[in-house]
Order: C-alpha cells, then sequence, then structure tokens
C-alpha cells in the first residue's frame, strides 16, 4: 500500500463525522464482460476499497451510487441513498450499454432508503437484494443470487466491535485531550481521554449484552460512567495527586463520553434500535395480516430474522417480533403496505409516512403519527 | 454495498440524526451561510428566467425559493427534487404564498426527467445549489437532458459555490468562511460545496452565449447560457 493510501485508509477510519466521496459511477472489477453481475454500492470510499478487495477473484461490475459519501446504512436510513440516486446511477453511467442482463444486485442494508420496486419501473432493470455483508458476495454469486437466511442475518463480531470502538473513540479521545489540557494541563488531558477510551471500548465489548430499552438502560450507562471516571481518576491520581478535584474532571469526561455514545449508538444494525422508538413510546412492528399477499419482500430485507414465510398459509408470520430494531426496511419495501409499526400509545405510522421520513431517527420530532387506529 | 465488516456498520448514527432533520432548519442554514446574501440569487436567477406564462423547470428545487420566485413572477413552474422531506415544506411555502397552481413539484431525480417531458419542453431551466451535489456523470447528463428539453432559444440559469481562483484568495476565502461553515453545521446542518467545470460541460451539450457571473468574493458563480435556435 502507498504512503498516500495508508493515511486515506486512517483518515477514513478515524475522522467518519466527514463525508468520504469515492467517484460515483461504474467500475469494473476483475475482467468483466456483458454476461457479469451488477452489484450496486454507495460512494463511501472504505466500502468501496472493501468490495474490491472481497471481489479480488470475480469478475463483475461495481456500480456506485452517489450516497454523499455516506456507508450504505447511515445513507440510506438518513434519506441519502435513495431508489432516485440508484435510478440515476443506471442512466448515467451507461451501465445498460455494458451488459445483456439488465439486473441490479442491491445492498440488503439499503433497503431502508432504496425503493426496490421504484427502482424496476422508472428504468425496466430487474432488481434484487444481495446478502447484508459484503464478505458474503463470493458465495451468493455463487450459489445463484438468492441469499440465504444466514446471509441475511446481521452480525457484529468482537473485532469489528473494536474497530468501531477505534473508529468512534479516536476523535472523541483527541477532542477530549485538546479540550481538558487547554483547561488543567497536560496530565489532566490524558486523563480524560483515558477516560473516553475505556468508555468506548468498553461499551462496544459489552455491546450484545447491554441492556439499552427502558429503566435497566441508566445502570448501563450509570456501570461506564464509573468505570471511566475511575480510570481517569486513577491515572491522574497516580501522575498529579489530585484529590476531589480530579475525580470530578474524570467524571465530568467519563459522563460526557458515555451521553454522546448512548446517543450515536442508537439505531445500530444488531442490537440497539433507532430513535424511531422513542424511549417512552416505543413502536413495534406490526403485520396487517389481511394486507399480506406472501411476497415475502420483508424476509429477504429484514437483517435480524424477525420474519418468516408460512408456505401454507401463503403469507409471512411475525416470528422473533423481539429481535426488530425498528430499521423500517420491511415496512418501506411491502408491496402490500401489510407492515407498519404500532406505539404502545396506540398510534400508528403506516408505509407512506415511513416512505416519506425514511429511518428518520428523529421520529419523534417530525414523523406525524396517523391517529389511534385499531387494529 | 453493504455496510461493510464493522467498519462503516453503524457508522455514524448521531451525524446521521443530525443530517435527518435538514429539511427544516435548510432554509436558516443557507442563509446564514451566505451572510443574508441568498434571497437576492434567488431573486437574480428568477428575474433572468422567469416573466408571464413561460414554462420553467427548477432542478433541485429543495426548498422551492427559486420555484417560488419565478411562480411569483407569472411563470409556471415544474420543480423537481429527490428529497421528500424538502418538497413537502417547499408546497407548504407554495400554498402559503397562494402559488400552488403554478408550482408542481415532483419527487423525481434529473434521470427520471425524460420519461416525463417530451423535447422543446421549457423555456428556462433554472438551478441554485443543487449541482454540486450531483457526481461529474450525473451534472453532465442533466446538461445535456436540460439541451434537450429547453425549446430554440430557451436559457438555462445555474448557481452554485465555486472554488475562488488563486492560493491567497483561497486561503483568505476559507478562513474568514470557516466560523461561518461551522456554525451553519452546526445549527442548521446545512452545508455547501463548490462545483467546478460547468461551462465546459455547457459548451459540449450546444449551449452558447455562456456568462458567467462571479459573486461574493469569487466564491459564488451564476452561469447562463442559451440554446441556439437553429441545430
Amino acid at each position: 500500500m502507498s504512503l498516500k493510501g495508508a493515511f486515506g485508509r486512517i483518515y477514513d477510519l478515524t475522522f467518519r463525522e466527514f463525508p468520504h466521496r469515492a467517484e460515483p459511477g461504474l467500475t469494473p472489477i476483475g475482467n468483466p464482460g456483458p454476461e457479469s453481475p451488477v452489484l450496486l454500492t454507495g460512494n463511501y470510499t472504505e466500502t468501496v476499497r472493501r468490495l474490491k478487495k472481497v471481489l479480488k477473484n470475480e469478475s463483475a461490475w461495481l456500480l456506485v451510487a452517489n450516497s454523499k459519501g455516506l456507508n450504505v446504512w447511515c445513507a440510506a436510513g438518513g434519506g441519502h441513498l435513495t431508489h432516485h440516486d440508484v435510478i440515476s446511477a443506471i442512466v448515467t453511467s451507461g451501465v445498460g450499454e455494458r451488459v445483456v442482463n439488465h439486473t441490479l444486485i442491491l445492498p440488503q442494508l439499503g433497503a431502508t432508503g432504496i425503493e426496490r420496486q421504484k427502482i424496476v419501473d422508472a428504468t425496466g432493470w430487474k432488481a434484487l437484494w444481495g446478502p447484508a455483508r459484503l464478505e458474503d458476495l463470493p458465495a451468493f454469486l455463487k450459489q445463484g443470487h438468492l441469499a440465504t437466511s444466514r446471509q441475511r442475518l446481521m452480525r457484529f463480531p468482537f473485532w469489528e466491535r473494536m474497530e468501531m470502538a477505534t473508529m468512534w473513540g479516536i476523535p472523541m479521545i483527541l477532542l477530549g485531550l485538546l479540550a481538558f489540557t487547554l483547561l488543567g494541563g497536560f496530565s489532566v488531558g490524558l486523563s480524560v481521554s483515558l477516560s473516553a477510551a475505556i468508555v468506548s471500548f468498553g461499551m462496544f465489548a459489552a455491546l450484545p449484552k447491554l441492556a439499552v430499552w427502558g429503566n435497566r438502560r441508566w445502570f448501563t450507562f450509570a456501570l461506564f460512567a464509573i468505570l471511566g471516571t475511575l480510570g481517569g481518576w486513577l491515572l491522574l491520581y497516580s501522575l498529579n495527586s489530585f484529590g476531589w478535584k480530579s475525580l470530578l474532571i474524570s467524571c465530568v469526561g467519563a459522563v460526557t463520553e458515555v451521553m454522546a455514545l448512548s446517543i450515536d449508538l442508537a439505531g445500530t444494525t444488531p442490537w440497539y434500535g433507532s430513535y424511531i422508538n422513542t424511549f417512552r413510546n416505543r413502536a413495534h412492528i406490526e403485520l396487517v395480516s389481511d394486507r399480506c399477499n406472501g411476497s415475502a419482500e420483508c424476509v429477504l430485507v429484514c437483517p435480524r430474522a424477525v420474519f418468516k414465510m408460512n408456505g401454507a398459509k401463503r403469507k409471512v408470520d411475525v416470528v422473533l417480533p423481539d429481535n426488530c430494531i425498528d430499521c423500517g426496511a420491511c415496512v418501506v419495501q411491502c408491496p402490500q403496505d401489510a407492515l407498519r409499526f404500532r406505539y404502545d400509545d396506540g398510534r400508528v405510522a403506516e408505509a407512506s409516512t415511513v416512505r416519506r421520513t425514511r429511518m428518520n431517527m428523529l421520529g419523534r420530532r417530525t414523523i406525524v403519527l396517523e391517529s389511534h387506529e385499531r387494529s | 454495498m453493504r455496510f461493510d465488516s464493522g467498519a462503516d456498520k453503524m457508522s455514524s448514527f448521531a451525524f446521521m440524526k443530525i443530517l435527518e432533520s435538514t429539511p427544516g432548519r435548510y432554509d436558516r442554514g443557507i442563509w446564514f451561510l451566505s451572510r443574508g446574501r441568498i434571497g437576492a440569487v434567488y431573486e437574480t436567477i428568477a428575474g433572468s428566467a422567469a416573466c408571464e406564462g413561460k414554462a420553467i423547470l427548477d432542478i433541485g428545487c429543495g426548498t422551492g425559493n427559486v420555484s417560488i420566485a419565478c411562480a411569483s413572477r407569472g411563470a409556471s413552474v415544474v420543480g423537481i427534487d429527490i428529497n421528500a422531506g424538502m418538497l413537502e415544506i417547499a408546497r407548504a411555502k407554495a400554498t402559503s404564498a397562494g402559488l400552488e397552481r403554478e408550482i408542481q413539484f415532483l419527487e423525481i431525480g434529473v434521470a427520471e426527467i425524460e420519461s416525463r417531458y417530451g423535447e422543446s419542453t421549457f423555456d428556462a431551466c433554472v438551478s441554485c445549489l443543487a449541482f454540486s451535489e450531483m457526481s461529474a456523470q450525473e451534472q453532465a447528463y442533466a446538461i445535456s437532458t436540460v439541451h434537450s428539453l429547453l425549446k430554440p432559444g430557451g436559457i438555462c440559469v445555474i448557481a452554485d459555490e465555486v472554488t475562488t481562483r488563486g492560493r491567497a484568495r483561497r486561503l483568505l476565502h476559507g478562513l474568514t468562511q470557516a466560523p461561518f461553515k461551522l456554525l451553519a453545521y452546526v445549527l442548521a446542518q446545512a452545508t455547501t460545496r463548490p462545483v467546478n467545470g460547468l461551462a465546459p460541460l455547457l459548451q459540449d451539450a450546444g449551449f452558447t452565449g455562456i456568462e458567467v457571473a462571479r459573486i461574493w468574493g469569487d466564491s459564488f458563480m451564476i452561469i447562463q447560457a442559451k440554446k441556439g435556435t437553429t441545430r
């Protein structure tokens, strides 16, 4: 890897608050021909880089849509990668003249924003859902373009959580170091940085076990705030032997870190629900069975295996409702508008609302819920 | 694709939450970024493109400011944007200005226009702070599409941020603009990016009489071009 490339990667992985734009358009991978498959992705630099790596033994066309430099999941959920961007990529890249099979493989995690049927209607292309994770793509291509249930389920192993903790923690550590060094000297800055690191790595390590719903989440937050405070205080104590003052400084650092992280984690793919779920008025996925015609689109897009096709009824069953993280992908994709969110207070958010607002993490601010409709 | 291994998986949800709230605050953010001067740009664009009875296409109409400025001059406007949240605000603003019948807002991108409107449909095409959101291929495609949608003699007016020329001026501009950029982002999550190289694209598409006006200390551009009457 070149030095410039190495710096590029470090920048991409540490300053994720800023968009990292790769050039959108059609990119050949290997030696693709007119029969080769076409895979869609967003233009986040790190995603494009990893896709090229994982597909290095394949011949395929990579169609990079303009997701404004954001990764697929965040861009789709925030309304920055929609079917409009996909249609635009198909039309403006001229991919249609390069391939004979007008079939586009979409990233499953884009399902919160990319309305599959709209692409079909506008371009005449066939569009199908790929696997949730890019390393399953080679297998997906070999097995005839249908993801297995295992490939549709989102995983978030320990190593990746540590990677994410690094991405999340470094800006906070640097910010803490800078701000608190200016305020109280280098040893204070250093101890606040240590608090930030403890909280960041600790919470990501424990993520699958974290209690994040309801009142139990306060215990989780308190635990990590205490751990971070103690770590920072011990360091400061050994450097400067401050007393209560150093304890207070470490506490401020750790509590800030916990607050920022708990907000930022909401909507994390596999374990942390989105804020469409307000904590006081929780949303639940609801299937209106009369409307379901068994197209099973929801089964294909759910990253949490909430649904299962019931062949005998020719309808879908909600088999694991507690797995739902309220990402809304199923609601957006259902051709029958058979899925919706129902809140504890009885109000519902129908498909039309969810499509308009996307995952709308700030749902509590802008989603206007339909009136108290009873199922 | 896919949200790849961990790296971006959870990436920035706080970031995303902030972005999501953009539509409602977009106008205030852009007003602040331009230090109140953006309104004059909307009027300049409408003044060059719109008058009684003209058919106008507004590409990337956002919250509808240029569309409304054109419609209030008596033009009939089609405003297109790919952001449903922005369009909702645009429709509400048009309604409260009593212009809802003069403006049709559509949730489509440039790549979806041609299937709806034939060649030589519009007298003018306008666009403000939208080309900077497009990729290079999308920009080229948009400009050639605009050329075919315009009637002979029709005009195209594009306004967008540009990179300031000259290293010293660029540095000066960057430094003076930095606090505004930061504040506009923090308060309203509104941001703009420079777009360069539109004039050659217009030329390649067959436009003539291309005039570029640089304003705001060379950092903003209003570019106007005409479709020839014979081709």
